[in-house]
């Protein structure tokens, strides 16, 4: 490094990721740099001015690498490369320069747990039982091993052992069967893998998005999930991490129960980040039913996290919005609510977007973002809901959530220059969400777009750490209409309520512990009586919120 | 040690402070290093202020045993001394390391602070070299070195050549912290320049504002010049970018006319009128194309400009110190460089009046920009600019950027400066768009 071609474009911030606003990109559908059909890296790289005005600061790859593509690239097949569709690995390097000096950070997905079926080290083991590779992944003569594992894909996979012809074994696999599991009982496995974050690490990702971690390991009478042995080894990757670069996050992927994801964060020692996936489904459910309690019941429910760690918010992702965190009951109340096509359906969870769960409701929207954005945790957007694009439930799998962004109104929606039938998916074309009527370019010039409002909501959270750092403390109104609560940073204490329902609502608040002070609605900066003795009167429009900092009264 | 109350009360006085009407809570020394450990000591420190909110701002800051060495030319010198020698100084938390150009020979005697900068601090010695100290700092390269090192290398003769810099690298940040460039003795800034003429020898002012143009617009095509250098290569602008011009101007106009305050009678000209202004902007940006974007000078105004033997020099590239650094090193359009030198001509307009108490002849605004643009038009690469109408509603854009820009930075720092941004938006209100 030298000082005056610095590659750090960043302050030191060891907790920069608990500020942040992190948002995920399909780069195979966010824009085609090379006219053929498909997102890549140089393509990406044009679009990071949006990407900085807009104001995210940490952009999250799905898996950029080799693969033939069975799963969205999650299925593996080389671990030190760059998908050719995709680019270089001189193109993901000059990416990531580029969103540097932008002030962005970038995280990649990695799977640790299996590799492609089509990865030479697959490939070695089934044909060279003996071989270096022979004992890679997970080979059994007996496929009933383990069966209180469960199985995730339930859509298509009868079984989470498949039978191999070549090596005459079954081999193990939690995820589709072409994705093998690998053998983390072998230290060559674990060794290999220390390789691979550290490659990436070198050519100057800021992190990764560890995809599935919670099934590395296998043991006797037990469902494979959580396993102390797969907790030691995340240290031991968090360890190599810290003792050799800055600044760097590791986000875990564990769709499991608040108890179960904390173990993920350790003693501050294991993952610095963690996905919130059963708070989600929540906020569908008590928009749904104008209720605030099943939020403030799981936020409740959820135990305090180390310090330096943080929760990753999300309300919709590449995934289907995934159901396993609920009860069975909550389950048949949002299919009902909000998958009422069965093609919506896909495993244990529902494969729509935000916008169209939403029934396109624009207050709706905004109050699922508001909700978001003012919990103890950092939000994570998927790209394309900052304009509410809507999704297609007649293409396979998750495709139907995966269509090009839509940039501008003009062929393909701005996102590539090849012919139709090139495209790696149709862009989305109705009336309502195709992308004559929802793009980029009109929103921004539209003062009133939804992404207009979304990118002041971005520029408010960044300019009050406490939404990333505060404490949260949930105020119980009478009205269950009203999800209220307080947040505290410092001196800085900000009070959010959100009405629930869909008609208006009055509710009265116990803030006599802040009386004295002013509230300051954030986004306009206008005053409201200050807090006296009596219980706070606020009135909200149907869908409304408010977030107020509460300022101490100094006069003016 | 240096306490925290005292660190506040030193760094939030000084004129360079670009936070005033933030509150502070706190304050820390995040690195100190000593620079010389000998009598008169000098250590070289980065304080952090930190806001009621949790946001901070870091500033660097020379001290002996006052907080203000560079008040000492004994102080400053040294750091002079320490740019020559391509000194090394090690601290707990980083290093500083200072970096000479090319050598400068001879001692150096008389130093003398250069008064009313908004954001750094200057010092001329012998009226040969010129020392300027970044305050605040932010990571990453500072653009003012960046672009004089691009422009020198490129052989863009009208800039003060640089000689030198000092920067730190450490734990904190990587960042640029000084730079040691050529002090062009015997000249007169362009503002104080066409103050000073305004009623007299206003004729000559305005032939050369055609070559400011020129210099203006060769400084433009240089910075497009190399298509090699992913920092500086013109860059097609994408079909969203005007859009995105649209709304970021659009913001600012939007959050500027929700702070203003009630009771500054100056701004009844505008008051109630912030939706018209919107509207303006809506119009202005239907436009055809927006030519490219490049690194530009990023805060060009006539305050920015010397005139010296007859030619122009063009100095201060570090941008709009309010934007972050990110924000500044962005590339845009080199229109906002004309309109924010268009504008500068709007102020000088007001402002002989009211500093000299001299009256411009009537035309005096319209003719300088008309001989700017002409000069600008005839030197500028024309791939890098639309093409008429365009090229007039673009600049517009800019101007009402710029605008309210200063209409914020007036109601914050000079309240008696406000009528002249108030001025100028309403006569964009008032003036045809061009078709």
């Amino acid at each position: 490094m030298s000082i005056t071609e610095p590659s750090n474009w960043f302050e030191r911030d060891p907790l920069w990721f608990k500020k942040a606003v992190f948002y995920e990109i399909h780069l195979r559908g966010f824009y085609d740099g090379n006219d053929d059909g498909s997102g890549d890296f140089r393509g990406l790289a044009e679009k990071l001015d949006y990407l900085q005005w807009l104001g995210v600061d940490c952009l999250w790859l799905l898996p950029p690498y080799p693969s033939p593509l069975r799963d969205g690239g999650y299925d593996i097949s080389d671990f030190f490369g760059i998908h050719p569709d995709y680019g270089s690995t001189d193109d993901f390097k000059y990416f990531v320069d580029q969103a540097h000096q932008r002030g962005m950070r970038v995280i990649s997905d990695l799977v640790m747990n299996h590799t492609s079926a089509d990865h030479p080290w697959f490939q070695e083991s089934r044909t060279d039982p003996a071989g270096p590779y022979g004992d890679w992944y997970v080979w059994s003569d007996d496929d009933t091993r383990w069966s209180e594992a469960r199985i995730i894909f339930l859509d298509t996979e009868p079984s989470n052992w498949t039978w191999d012809p070549v090596r005459g074994q079954y081999y193990w696999h939690r995820f589709f069967s072409h994705q093998p599991d690998l053998n983390y009982d072998n230290p060559e496995v674990q060794e290999q893998m220390l390789n691979v974050l550290r490659f990436w690490l070198d050519l100057g990702l800021d992190g990764f998005r560890l995809d599935a971690v919670p099934y590395l390991y296998e043991r006797d009478g037990t469902n494979g999930e959580n396993l102390p042995e797969t907790h030691a080894f995340l240290k031991r990757v968090r360890a190599e991490v810290d003792a050799r670069y800055t600044d760097r996050v590791l986000l875990a992927e564990a769709n499991q129960w608040p108890a179960d994801v904390v173990q993920y964060f350790g003693e501050g020692d294991e993952c610095h980040m963690a996905f919130h996936f059963p708070v989600m489904p929540r906020m569908f459910m008590a928009v749904r039913r104008e209720d605030a309690l099943p939020m403030v019941e799981i936020l409740e429910s959820t135990p305090s996290i180390p310090e330096g760690t943080q929760w990753g918010l999300f309300l919709r992702n590449h995934d289907e919005l995934t159901l396993e965190m609920v009860t069975d009951d909550e389950r048949d109340y949002l299919y009902d609510e909000y998958a009422k096509d069965p093609r919506m359906k896909l495993n244990l969870g529902i494969r729509r977007r935000l916008a169209s769960l939403l029934d396109n409701g624009r207050d709706e929207i905004q109050l699922m973002h508001a909700v978001l954005f003012s919990l103890p945790g950092s939000p994570v957007l998927y790209y394309g809901d900052e304009i509410g694009m809507g999704d297609n439930i007649f293409l396979g799998d998750r495709d139907g959530v995966r269509t090009p962004m839509q940039w501008t109104g003009d062929r393909n929606g701005g996102f590539s220059r090849a012919d139709f039938q090139q495209l790696y998916l149709p862009p989305l074309m109705d009336p309502v969400y195709g992308f004559q009527a929802v793009n980029v370019e009109a929103q921004l010039r539209q003062p009133n777009s939804l992404l207009r409002w979304i990118h002041r909501l971005i520029a408010l959270r960044k300019d009050h750490p406490v939404f990333g750092l505060g404490t949260y403390e949930a105020l119980r109104p009478e009205n269950p209409r009203i999800f209220a609560h307080v947040r505290t940073y410092e001196d800085d204490v900000v009070l959010c309520v959100h009405n629930l329902a869909r008609s208006a609502q009055a509710v009265e608040l116990d803030l006599s512990r802040w009386q004295g002070s002013v509230p300051e609605e954030m986004f306009g900066r206008t005053r409201f009586p200050a807090i006296g003795e009596l219980p706070y009167l606020l009135t909200l429009a149907p869908r409304g919120f408010f977030w107020f900092q509460l300022r101490k009264d100094e006069g003016e | 040690m240096t306490g925290e109350r005292e660190l506040i009360e030193f760094v939030t006085a000084q004129r360079w402070f670009g936070s005033k009407t933030r509150d502070v809570a706190h304050s820390k020394v995040v690195d100190r290093l000593t620079l010389r450990a000998d009598e008169p000591r000098l250590e070289l420190l980065l304080v952090e202020i930190r806001f009621d909110t949790g946001t901070h701002e870091t500033y660097q800051l020379l001290a002996d045993d006052s907080l203000d060495a560079l008040a000492d030319p004994r102080q400053v010198r040294e750091l002079v001394h320490m740019i020559r020698g391509g000194a090394k100084m090690p601290g707990r938390g980083g290093v500083v390391e200072f970096a000479p150009v090319s050598g400068f020979g001879g001692e150096l005697r008389e130093a003398r602070p250069v008064g009313a900068e908004q954001s750094n601090t200057s010092i001329v010695f012998d009226e040969e070299l010129i020392l300027k100290v970044f305050r605040r700092l932010e990571a990453g390269i500072n653009p003012e070195l960046e672009l004089l090192r691009f422009l020198t290398e490129h052989g863009f003769p009208n800039i003060a050549e640089l000689f030198g810099w000092y920067a730190y690298a450490g734990r904190q940040m990587d960042a640029t912290l000084g730079i040691l460039q050529r002090f062009v003795a015997g000249a007169r800034d362009g503002w104080e320049r066409a103050l000073d003429t305004m009623g007299e020898g206003a004729d000559d002012f305005i032939s050369s504002v055609r070559r400011l143009g020129e210099v203006t617009g060769s400084m433009h095509s240089t910075l497009g010049s190399d298509s090699h250098d992913p920092s500086f290569c013109p860059e097609e602008t994408s079909t969203e970018s005007l859009g995105l011009l649209t709304a970021t101007v659009d913001e600012e106009i939007e959050s500027v006319f929700l702070d203003l305050p009630d009771d500054v009678p100056e701004l009844e000209p505008i008051r109630g009128r912030g939706e018209e202004v919107r509207e303006r902007l809506r119009l202005l940006t239907n436009l055809g194309g927006t030519g490219r974007v490049i690194r530009g000078h990023g805060d060009f105004h006539l305050g920015q400009t010397l005139w010296a033997d007859g030619d122009w020099v063009i100095l201060d590239f570090e941008g709009e110190p309010a934007r972050s650094l990110p924000e500044r090193r962005r590339k845009r359009s080199p229109l906002r460089d004309v309109a924010g030198i268009l504008r500068s001509f709007s102020y000088a307009a007001s402002a002989g009046p009211l500093l000299r108490g001299v009256e411009p002849p009537a035309d005096w605004e319209a003719r300088t920009r008309a001989h700017f643009l002409d000069g600008y038009r005839e030197a500028v690469e024309q791939s890098l600019v639309p093409s008429g109408a365009s090229m007039d509603k673009l600049l517009s854009v800019f101007e009402l950027e710029k605008a309210v820009y200063e209409l914020r930075y007036e109601l914050n720092n000079r309240p008696d400066w406000v009528r002249i941004p108030v001025a100028g938006i309403v006569r964009m209100l008032e003036e045809e768009v061009p078709v």
